[in-house]
């Protein structure tokens, strides 16, 4: 009768709660690389390995509590300390301990193990955005979330991916052992994309390693995960995962660009020109501390708009851009921003919100100015 | 001159108290406020403790609130993400040392010299200090939300550089602070320890004391071996903020990985600090109301032994993904899961100590009962995030905040909120009400539930900690979790309502109160006279 | 000297006969059992961190 009561038990709890663990969003997502699954497999393990203890735990106690019960006349045995049970009781944990630890052991070597990656991509973690260098293909560029802020405040309706897009997405080919090799420019950030169980710190002076071998073709989404100050929240990690042949092209479209933009150093901009795109990097890089209206947020973010020290000195405003402040928020964008960007954002700052230096900032000037 | 203890009987036992307080030789006592700023007596200042650490832990909980309250839907309603910043941190930094540990202290204060028989704490004038040290570093650390640049904005874990390069101004009030609750903290553990090892009444040996006393005096070890670590680390930060070093600066040549270890080094014991003494409180009510000897008093002592000894070769499973090298990954990896031997241990003595007992549920035995099994859920979770691969997908998620409330939540803070049903009838002379009682568990425990059940899954389908918004498909774990909280925080008003009531009146309490009660606490009078003990009982074991 | 290392061994696991408990208390001094939990300890340590390194191999 007994034994019979708590396979009841046992199967009710089971029936009640595996609807929930299988049901999706609600659990791990088991992934598209092979390591994800592992992962995902230990985790269910480990999980039934806790609701069996749970059952058996809970059930002697709530059979205890429900039969023991001095209102229905229980009167107190008087025994206590039997070696026999509390050997068990010790010993039985300790084995399903280390029959846990093997397949983790295993799982975690293999997690540790980096070599031979075909692709080696450097992820460097900034307030508040990612940059992602292709190591030995000249390509670079920086990850801001796009989510409009109106979606933030309330002000529009929010979209499927809110707070979860980017601009430009970390772009990998299928079926490739890829290298991440994670930093970070001013405080620590943690570059996370469940789908791909790739989880490590970026962490300013060290490089972690981690590796990533996609199965499937499409776009995953995850988010920083170490706090870093104001904007963790919205600084999402997206990657995009491409057939091969659909890589190699991207790759050359990306080089293509990169020559293009690199030309441009050289001639004269046009004021309108370096407006609309100092308008575009200025949203995506300087607009989450500074405001889109350049009114900052002081004292740590100081306005921009109407500033004089700012206006008056477009030496030291430049310099500023380029090198940051050290000791502050203001991150040197020397290797984040190219220089027609940092051309642009300079000209823009200096022409907009009602400020009126009227000049422009030259990409071949800040060439000069980098070179020195 | 030899001292001769008279040898009570039961009878006398419960009258030498109110013949300690006769022949009395006592200067003439402070009345109204300064009653209470001069007070050396272990039974006032104990009450101070928990007044003050009832009054954090509703300043906390506003935060917690202001938290849920943002986090009710997606999108940035109430607050800036930089306030919202402020208020995790400070919401954990008040919780951690303002409320539950204080608690802890103050129940320490009251219990240990009545469960042992002592007058008073072995340094009482200390124990005066260490008390008023904490509202002025709590003050402190209050008044930094009105600072230029806000409080505190880097989590209560307060990694560097963060905390230190890209802090606010305020940080060196927040280390100035944590260094006067890190003061009282030693001091208070020195007390407990010199008490516990020198005023054990006549009789008593170290394996007859009661096992809030022995979780203490554990846990006094634990605080002063990791409390200077925490001074340590702080004043590396204030070095680095305002002197120019760069411990932890990797521009200046420092290391910020350096910073966690030392951090965690104080912290994971400091997990234990928070949880032993709760393990004490369930090991002498779970006993009283089954009206059944604990199953296994010494193994109960050698697991809470083992706990503290391995809670200083486990700080690193907090570190799982910062990139350490796979052997250390393994060792902590391995440390961690042997901690879930002892804590089981316990968990099993528990039960069976219920089992073939004789039960009641009285308000102390519901929190308590409430305790072992959430206290389990949280165990559950902790074993999940021991796997060391599994814990690169639950790091700094919902999942480790689901985790490390449930074991902090329903296990200590409902371990102290049984401490306090069980003891009120010795404090005031009053049971607490017993209707108003349930009331306040069954709220209690159905808004802790709704609170942090659904951060579990939250977490595992991939919300990140500390974030002021989050994405669309996490909105209806967050919705239910934000009315859990306001639930949870609504039903601590029933708490004090219940605890005033008691104080101004009541059922009349006996001097043993509950029935099934053994321990020396039971032979003095409710409410327990300013002066017990002066005279020591002598002490007799219980035969079985 | 045995008997202390196998009380020790017996509190690490957590288990003891209450007698053999009873004769600990009475005739072994605490220093003693101090001094071999701190090595047996120490001692554990060096077991995991052995036992990592060999996995990790």
């Amino acid at each position: 009768m007994r034994t019979l009561l708590v396979r009841v038990a046992a199967g009710l709890t089971l029936a009640l709660i595996s609807p929930l663990v299988l049901a999706n969003g609600w659990n791990m997502p088991i992934g598209v690389t092979a390591l994800s699954r592992e992962i995902h497999s230990l985790h269910m393990t480990i999980f039934w390995i806790c609701v069996a203890i749970g059952v058996v735990v809970f059930g002697v106690m709530f059979y205890s509590l429900f039969r023991y019960r001095r209102s229905k006349g229980a009167e107190a045995a008087n025994f206590h300390e039997h070696t026999g049970v509390e050997v068990l009781w010790t010993a039985v944990p300790l084995l399903i301990l280390v029959a846990m630890a093997v397949p983790a052991t295993a799982t975690l070597k293999n997690m540790y193990d980096v070599s031979d990656a075909e692709i080696d991509v450097m992820v460097t973690g900034q307030q508040w955005r990612w940059r992602y260098e292709y190591l030995g293909e000249d390509i670079a560029f920086t990850s801001n979330m796009s989510t409009p802020r109106e979606q933030i405040s309330g002000e529009a309706e929010k979209t499927e991916n809110y707070l979860l897009e980017v601009d430009e997405p970390l772009v990998l080919p299928v079926d490739t052992k890829v290298r991440l090799l994670l930093t970070a420019d001013d405080v620590i950030h943690s570059w996370w994309v469940p789908e791909l169980a790739v989880k490590q710190d970026a962490i300013p002076g060290f490089v972690n390693e981690n590796w990533v071998r996609i199965e499937e073709p499409g776009i995953y989404r995850g988010q920083c995960t170490e706090l870093c100050g104001m904007d963790h929240g919205f600084m999402p990690v997206v990657v995009e995962a491409l057939e091969k042949d659909e890589y190699e092209a991207w790759l050359a479209e990306r080089k293509e660009a990169a020559e293009q933009e690199a030309m441009g150093v050289d001639r004269e901009w046009e004021l309108a020109e370096l407006m609309e795109r100092g308008e575009q990097v200025y949203g995506s890089i300087c607009a989450s501390c500074h405001q889109a209206d350049g009114s900052g947020s002081p004292p740590a973010f100081p306005a921009l708009a109407g500033n004089t020290d700012m206006l008056d000195d477009v030496e030291w405003h430049i310099d500023t851009i380029i090198n940051g402040v050290s000791g502050s928020a203001m991150p040197a964008f020397r290797s984040t921003l190219n220089p027609v960007e940092i051309a642009a954002v300079a000209t823009y700052e200096r022409n907009a919100w009602g400020n009126d230096a009227g000049d422009t900032v030259q990409p071949s000037e800040i060439v000069e100015l980098l070179e020195e | 001159m030899a001292f001769h203890f008279p040898k009570p009987t039961p009878e006398q036992s419960t009258t030498t108290a109110d013949a300690g307080l006769a022949d009395s030789h006592h200067h003439e006592r402070p009345r109204g406020l300064m009653r209470w700023v001069l007070t050396t007596s272990h039974k006032e200042i104990g009450s101070l403790y928990l007044i003050f650490s009832l009054t954090m832990f509703f300043i906390g909980g506003i935060f917690a609130l202001v938290v849920r309250a943002e986090l009710f839907q997606p999108g940035l309603q109430l607050v800036e993400p930089e306030f919202f910043n402020q208020m995790t941190t400070m919401h954990g930094l008040i919780m951690v040392f303002g409320a539950v540990m204080p608690a802890f202290v103050g129940l320490a204060n009251w219990m240990v010299p009545l469960q042992i028989g002592a007058p008073d704490m072995a340094l009482p004038r200390l124990n005066n200090f260490s008390f008023w040290l904490l509202p002025v570093a709590f003050t402190l650390l209050l008044s930094t939300l009105f600072m230029p640049g806000g409080a505190p904005n880097f989590g209560w874990t307060f990694y560097a550089p963060l905390s230190t390069t890209y802090a606010p101004p305020s940080t060196t009030f927040f280390i100035l602070s944590l260094h006067l609750a890190g003061i009282s903290s030693i001091l208070g553990a020195i007390n407990i320890i010199a008490t516990i090892l020198n005023l054990r009444a006549p009789g008593m040996r170290m394996m007859d004391m009661p096992l809030f006393v022995w979780t203490w005096l554990i846990t006094a070890f634990l605080l002063i071996a990791v409390m200077p670590v925490l001074a340590g680390v702080i004043t590396m930060m204030l070095m680095d903020i305002n002197f120019g070093t760069s411990f932890f600066s990797a521009a200046g040549g420092g290391d910020p990985v350096l910073f966690q270890h030392l951090f965690w080094f104080f912290g994971h014991p400091e997990v234990y600090i928070l949880i032993l003494p709760a393990f004490g409180i369930v090991s002498a009510i779970i006993p009283t109301f089954a009206r059944k000897r604990l199953f296994g008093y010494a193994s109960m002592v050698y697991a809470t032994a083992s706990i503290a000894i391995l809670s200083f070769l486990v700080w690193a499973h907090h570190m799982f993904v910062v990139g350490l090298p796979l052997v250390a990954e393994l060792f902590f990896m391995y440390a961690t899961m042997l901690i879930a031997v002892p804590t089981g241990v316990k968990v099993f003595n528990w039960i069976t100590t219920l089992f073939r007992g004789s039960i009641t549920f009285e308000p102390p035995m519901l929190f308590a009962l409430a305790f072992v099994v959430l206290f389990t859920i949280g165990g559950f979770s902790g074993l999940m995030l021991a796997i060391a691969p599994a814990d690169f997908q639950y790091h700094d998620t919902y999942f480790v905040v689901a985790h490390f409330h449930y074991v902090l939540v329903p296990g200590a803070v409902f371990a102290i909120m049984a401490a306090v049903y069980y003891w009120l009838p010795k404090w005031t002379g009053h049971y607490p009400h017993e209707r108003l009682s349930q009331v306040h568990f069954w709220l209690s425990v159905i808004g802790v539930n709704l609170t942090f059940f659904p951060m579990h899954f939250s977490g595992l389908a991939g919300m990140p900690r500390r974030i002021p918004d989050y994405a669309l498909q996490f909105a209806d774990f967050n919705m239910v979790s934000s009315l859990g909280a306001l639930l949870y925080g609504a039903s601590q008003l029933v708490f004090v309502l219940v605890i005033v009531m008691c104080v101004r009146g009541g059922k009349k309490a006996p001097a043993k109160a509950w029935e099934g009660a053994e321990d020396l606490e039971w032979s003095v009078p409710s409410p327990a006279p300013l002066h017990t003990f002066e005279t020591p009982p002598n002490f007799e074991r219980p035969v079985h | 000297m045995w008997s202390v290392i196998k009380s020790v061994l017996a509190a690490f696991f957590g288990v003891q006969r209450d007698q053999q408990r009873r004769e600990d208390f009475e005739h072994g001094k605490p220093v003693s059992f101090i001094i071999v939990g701190i090595a047996m300890a120490m001692l554990l340590v060096a077991l995991v961190a052995l036992i990592a390194t060999l996995a990790a191999g």
